[in-house]
């Protein structure tokens, strides 16, 4: 049962999460990196890649996730400016509830890992549970501004604001939704292999939720200095 | 678990023993790597066979093509042809084989590591590539409409597969390296390979980004890119001004860029040859590492040189065009340093060699047609003609190839434990070298002759009648070309099954870290002991020393030291 057991700082171990990239991190068990398989697992356990990687491989990945966002965004202006069909999209009010939301959760998450730190690993798996529940409640919290969208009669197709909206919040979730799986990984990862350690996980997931806040703080500042 | 059973049945057989027989799911780093030069291998000689039905069409409209008869009249075939042809080249073979083929293998054999830095990650990568091929050439057979949707797809799958491949070689180039290895210590082929990891990972999320805008566009009906639909599927050039601002600046904002993402690596790949067979340290390799950088800056920086045409802020093209044109000061440096290695140099001119000389030769014609080009006023009177086909496919397309065969000629005995026949490889050379200045060169001559404005009626009449036999010299001159490969296949094949047997490790007397573990290398490459690195990748000629190379990874107690001769020490200092 998750939420009972203790986390001492260093032994808990856990697998691989995929090295960011922007995609949801490996399910538990679905890869194992190579170097498992039977009869070489004693042979290659001599060699341990360095456990940095972790944290190289998400500042590399956030910075092409930048790129990807930062082409949309290039293109967005590009329009705006150059467009005479411009139709201004009417921002739900809902999207600062979400916003308040998705910064809560940057904060819930630093306590997490700040109880991680003093080894209460009751509070750690309290706090980090709720940033989960409130990126999920952030996702929802978008899907219905899509909803009141839609009901507007605005669609991704009625103009080029719009599909921006769509296109722009529609990617974003995509990548926090990413962020929730490493959150429930973290939360429910088994910790027997050894590849790196809870803390270390912890902080790297952080990074990439820290990430998805700023990124969208700066598209909602987009979406609204834009319209 | 189907993953952990296929890598641990690998790691029993010995490699190379064929590709079907590893298993699809191995995750180790040089099967993963070979599978991706077989992947380039298929590609380039289906792209190749692409390139002679265009080329048979120009020189003979009217010829009957046994399975392609349709082609003449209808010219959406012959623009998919065209498409095609260009992605799998670009994507495939360019990108994908001196990159992702002999990085995979030879980066960890070559930094110390015994494996990628995520290598489920690296499977899956192969895999997205492998499907975005096999999305690619669907594409020629369906209708049109679904074929382009197909299109993007493919070409969207192909770019989370490079940014993975990107993300796992700059993870691993920094955070994976053997106790010693210490960056002035790198190998200058890791050195590019990391760079284009870097730059890979910044421009493909561009290209994926535009794809993702123009799927919406066909598939959700959004209007990012107007008017795109109705142009999509007609042949290029046609009305090529129609075609969106933002598409050219989105999409040349990557393709510049992918120019340099295929050439940097083949920078690495030919320096290192150049050093290892002129039997010289590398000249101003510091120098080198830097021109390098700025390749991979500049490059980023260039987009705007290909909209030159296409109405800018008018004081942009003289900015992109100075940026272009300071491209040509890394390229001088990489020319200098490689000219400077060669001299005074015993050359080794085998096969590897010569493949080596021939992309110099390639780079330096190519890169002279390329200064008109980065020339603002010259290139806009130019663009999306002959000179721009032959300068492209001159510097880019062969030049690349000729560095990826090199590096072919050069580890073929380190992957297969077998040595490739070097007189039928020269020979194949001789032929490749000369089919492609017969093929490229008169296509400058057809750009430059199109767009002189000093003509009058008579003399433009003669000039056309001999632009069309220059159409029909091109098009022999492919034939020859393309079937001169040929040679290459059959060295190839039956080198891999018959070929002169290896059996030192360091058939070279190369310095790098791949060179001290046995030919192929192990399944844990290492062995039981972790490599240390002692000195630079390129200690050749070292005075005082037995032999003319000090490998990176002998102890200094082991280097064998010369017994106070002059003689002996004159022949090997230079």
């Amino acid at each position: 049962m998750p939420g009972t057991t203790a986390f001492p700082d260093e032994e808990i171990i856990i697998e691989d999460i995929g090295g960011g990239g922007g995609g949801p991190p490996t399910p538990p068990g679905g890869g194992d990196d190579g170097d498992g398989g039977g009869d070489d697992r004693n042979r290659r356990r001599k060699w341990t890649p360095s456990p940095k990687r972790y944290s190289t491989a998400i500042t590399i990945g956030l910075v092409s996730i930048l790129m990807f966002f930062m082409a949309l965004a290039s293109a967005f202006i590009v329009l705006r400016y150059s467009s005479d069909l411009w139709v201004a999209v009417h921002l739900p009010r809902i999207l600062w509830a979400n916003t308040c939301v998705l910064l809560a959760s940057s904060f819930t998450l630093e306590s997490a890992r700040q109880r991680l730190f003093l080894a209460d690993a009751a509070g750690f798996r309290k706090f980090w549970l709720v940033t989960t529940a409130l990126g999920l409640l952030f996702v929802t919290g978008q899907l219905i501004a899509w909803r009141q969208l839609v009901a507007q009669g605005v669609y991704i197709a009625s103009n080029q604001a719009s599909s921006f909206f769509y296109i722009f919040t529609g990617a974003h979730a995509v990548h926090l939704l990413g962020g929730v799986g490493a959150l429930l990984f973290v939360s429910f990862g088994k910790f027997q292999k050894t590849k790196i350690s809870l803390p270390a996980a912890a902080e790297i997931t952080s990074y990439y939720w820290h990430f998805m806040d700023g990124l969208w703080i700066f598209l909602l500042a987009l979406l609204y200095l834009g319209k | 678990m189907a993953n952990d059973d296929s890598s641990g049945a690998n790691y029993q057989e010995s490699p190379g023993t064929g590709f079907l027989s590893r298993g699809f799911f191995a995750t180790n780093h040089k099967t993963i790597g070979l599978s991706y030069l077989w992947l380039a291998l298929f590609s380039v000689f289906l792209g190749m066979a692409m390139s002679l039905l265009m080329r048979i069409h120009l020189a003979w409209p009217g010829a009957h093509l046994p399975f392609l008869s349709s082609l003449g009249s209808s010219p959406d075939r012959f623009a998919a042809l065209t498409t095609l042809h260009g992605s799998l080249m670009v994507f495939l073979v360019l990108t994908a084989a001196p990159q992702a083929g002999f990085g995979n293998y030879f980066l960890p054999l070559q930094i110390g590591a015994r494996e990628m830095a995520f290598p489920t990650l690296n499977l899956f990568a192969f895999w997205a590539t492998a499907a975005s091929l096999l999305g690619l050439t669907t594409t020629f057979l369906i209708p049109p409409h679904p074929a382009i949707t197909l299109w993007i797809v493919s070409v969207a799958i192909f770019c989370v597969g490079s940014l993975l491949n990107a993300l796992n070689f700059s993870v691993t180039t920094i955070d994976l390296r053997a106790q010693g290895m210490t960056l002035p210590r790198l190998p200058l082929t890791v050195w590019a390979w990391f760079i284009n990891a870097i730059l890979g990972g910044l421009i493909f999320s561009i290209l994926l980004a535009a794809c993702v805008c123009l799927l919406s566009d066909r598939l959700l009906s959004t209007h990012f890119f107007p008017m795109l639909d109705s142009i999509a599927n007609q042949p290029p050039g046609v009305i090529a001004d129609a075609v969106p601002i933002l598409w050219q600046r989105l999409f040349w904002f990557f393709a510049q860029a992918e120019v340099y993402v295929a050439m940097l690596p083949c920078f690495g790949l030919i320096t290192h040859l150049v050093s290892t067979f002129s039997r010289k340290p590398v000249w101003k390799e510091r120098l080198v590492v830097l021109a390098l950088c700025a390749v991979g800056l500049f490059g980023f920086c260039v987009w705007g040189q290909h909209m030159f045409s296409s109405g800018m802020n008018p004081f942009s093209p003289l900015v992109f065009s100075l940026l272009a044109s300071s491209l040509g000061l890394p390229a001088i440096i990489l020319l200098i340093s490689w000219f400077g290695t060669l001299w005074n140099a015993r050359v080794q001119l085998n096969t590897a060699m010569l493949f080596t000389l021939g992309f110099i030769s390639l780079f330096l014609s190519g890169g002279l047609s390329g200064i008109f080009l980065a020339r603002h006023d010259l290139a806009a009177a130019a663009v999306s003609d002959d000179f721009v086909t032959g300068h492209f496919h001159l510097v880019m397309g062969v030049a690349a190839t000729f560095a990826i065969l090199g590096a072919l000629f050069f580890w073929f005995p380190k992957m297969f434990g077998r040595r490739l026949n070097e007189p039928l490889g020269k020979i194949h050379f001789w032929l490749t070298f000369a089919g492609v200045y017969c093929v490229f060169m008169p296509m400058h001559w057809l750009g430059l002759i199109a767009h002189s404005p000093f003509l009058s009626g008579s003399s433009l009449a003669s000039l056309t009648a001999a632009g069309s036999a220059m159409h029909s010299f091109i098009t022999v001159a492919i034939l020859l070309t393309v079937s001169a490969q040929g040679l290459f296949l059959v060295n190839f094949l039956w080198s891999l099954f018959r070929g002169e047997t290896i059996l030192e490790c360091n058939p070279w007397r190369a310095t790098t870290l791949e060179w001290s573990v046995p030919s192929p290398p192990p399944a844990d490459d290492f062995g039981s002991a972790d490599p240390v690195v002692y000195r630079g990748a390129y200690e050749f000629g070292v005075p005082d020393v037995a032999e003319d190379f000090v490998p990176q990874h002998v102890t200094p107690e082991q280097v064998v030291k010369v017994k106070g001769s002059p003689a002996r020490k004159g022949k090997f200092v230079k």
